[in-house]
């Protein structure tokens, strides 16, 4: 009998002539690896379901003591392309897609990961992806287990209010105060770190209306980033691209 | 130590680079070679060798060629003025064979690929828009694949062009020709509406 799960595509690489690999994250399941037969070649099957974070209901079997699942069939629920696209919204969702499959361990099931997406995905327009970013990123360091207290020096442990400067580093797990900082920290300002309290007591939904320029919480994003680049131990492909964006 | 004599084994590990080829289809393509005669086997030497020699890209829209401009550049019964976009030269093939067709290709060797890294810098979009800009082209049909990356790739240009006096067209996607709507995927369903055209 074939297994279904509600799922979102995070990537597809080519294997073999006609087949592609597709990670996928299902909500039974968590992460898992599947095979696309001749999805390459023949759309018939799969059509536009395989794109980046297209949310589809997925259909597939395992073979006993097989890595790989066989994906048979996906519905698609809410694919990307039926909104509009543009560079800037792609390099967006590429970068959601990257994290995810960067974050998530493989078979582990997700709940919270996977509400967190769906509720960020419909925020990811066109002209406006600066604001979900934001919250996405912030959202899935916590839900990882990888975002630092942000309240204190990791140094020296003093309270980090608003009256003192306060710095981030690649290198460090943590935010530090203006003794402690490292060479070449960058600073994290004081509204960054109030939108960053206020998007922990709201939902994505919450800052919708809010006109929402690309300087606001990029220092935020930038150690966010940094976070999730020092546990995957490598630089985020997608982020080069974001940091090039104007 | 290999299972192969050192040559053998050379070659089977050049096969497998080859896209779709495991290393069960490489050695049977490498014995393939082996039996083969002499003069087979140069055959194939030689024309991997001159494909490497004499095939660049045409300094005008950038198709592999081995002439400069390539055939559809510098044809006379062509319109020069009306150009299609396409990701990769063999997409040419495919528009040819409708040979519905009579205008010329700007090639961009690839599409807006974030996950890949590949940015606008990647793609030969800058000698997309000196063609525009020496008005040289009336129209522009943009036939980068229905995909995201193709989709994003398209509108980068629409807005890398817009300040210039050229139309700008997107090839139509929708149902294939002489299938059935009850088998189309819920997207391909949506972009066919969404693309409509009045009767
Ligand atoms: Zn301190
Ligand atoms: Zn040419």
């Amino acid at each position: 009998m074939l297994k279904q799960s509600d799922a979102i595509v995070l990537r597809t690489y080519p294997l073999r002539e006609a087949d592609l690999l597709v990670t996928l994250f299902t909500r039974e399941e968590g992460k898992i690896r599947g095979v696309a037969r001749s999805a390459k070649r023949s759309k018939r099957r799969f059509g536009g379901a395989l794109e980046p974070l297209t949310r589809v209901r997925a259909y597939y079997d395992q073979k006993q003591g097989q890595e790989l699942v066989r994906l048979d069939s996906f519905d698609v629920i809410e694919s990307p392309l039926m909104h509009d696209i543009d560079y800037e919204r792609t390099v967006a969702l590429s970068y959601v897609a990257e994290v995810l499959d960067g974050l998530l361990p493989d078979h582990d099931v997700n709940d919270a990961v996977f509400r967190l997406t769906l509720s960020v995905l419909p925020h990811l327009e066109a002209g406006s992806i600066w604001m979900p970013l934001t919250y996405f990123d912030l959202w899935m360091t916590r839900l990882m287990g990888l975002l630092p207290e942000l309240g204190a020096c990791i140094v020296c442990g003093d309270e980090l209010n608003g009256s003192g400067r306060v710095f981030f580093h690649a290198l460090a797990d943590g935010l530090m105060c203006a003794e402690h900082k490292r060479l070449a920290s960058s600073e994290m300002s004081l509204p960054s770190r109030q939108l960053a309290a206020e998007m922990f007591r709201s939902p994505v939904d919450a800052f919708a209306a809010e006109p929402w320029k690309r300087q606001r919480g990029a220092d935020l994003r930038k150690f966010l980033a940094q976070c999730i680049e020092r546990h995957i131990e490598g630089k985020l492909v997608t982020s080069i691209a974001l940091a090039k964006l104007d | 130590m290999s299972k192969f004599a050192e040559p053998m084994a050379r070659l089977i590990d050049e096969l497998k680079k080859l896209p779709g080829i495991g290393g069960k289809t490489a050695q049977r393509l490498a014995f393939h070679i082996l039996r083969a005669s002499d003069e087979d086997a140069d055959l194939l030497a030689n024309s991997i060798r001159e494909v490497k020699a004499s095939l660049h890209l045409c300094s005008v829209c950038n198709n592999i060629t081995d002439v400069d401009p390539c055939v559809y550049c510098s044809s006379a019964t062509r319109n020069q003025r009306l150009v299609c976009v396409v990701e990769e030269p063999t997409n040419i093939a495919a528009i040819e064979k409708t040979r519905s067709f009579n205008g010329v290709y700007h090639v961009l060797h690839g599409a807006l690929s974030p996950l890949h890294g590949v940015g606008p810098e990647h793609l030969r979009l800058t000698s997309l828009s000196q063609r525009v800009d020496r008005g040289e082209i009336d129209e522009l049909i943009i036939a980068t694949n229905p995909t995201v990356e193709g989709e994003a790739t398209a509108t980068y240009i629409s807005r890398m062009l817009k300040s210039f006096p050229v139309k700008l067209t997107r090839i139509a996607t929708g149902i294939p020709a002489g299938s059935d709507i009850e088998y189309a995927d819920e997207v391909t369903m949506a972009k066919a509406i969404e693309g409509r055209r009045e009767l």
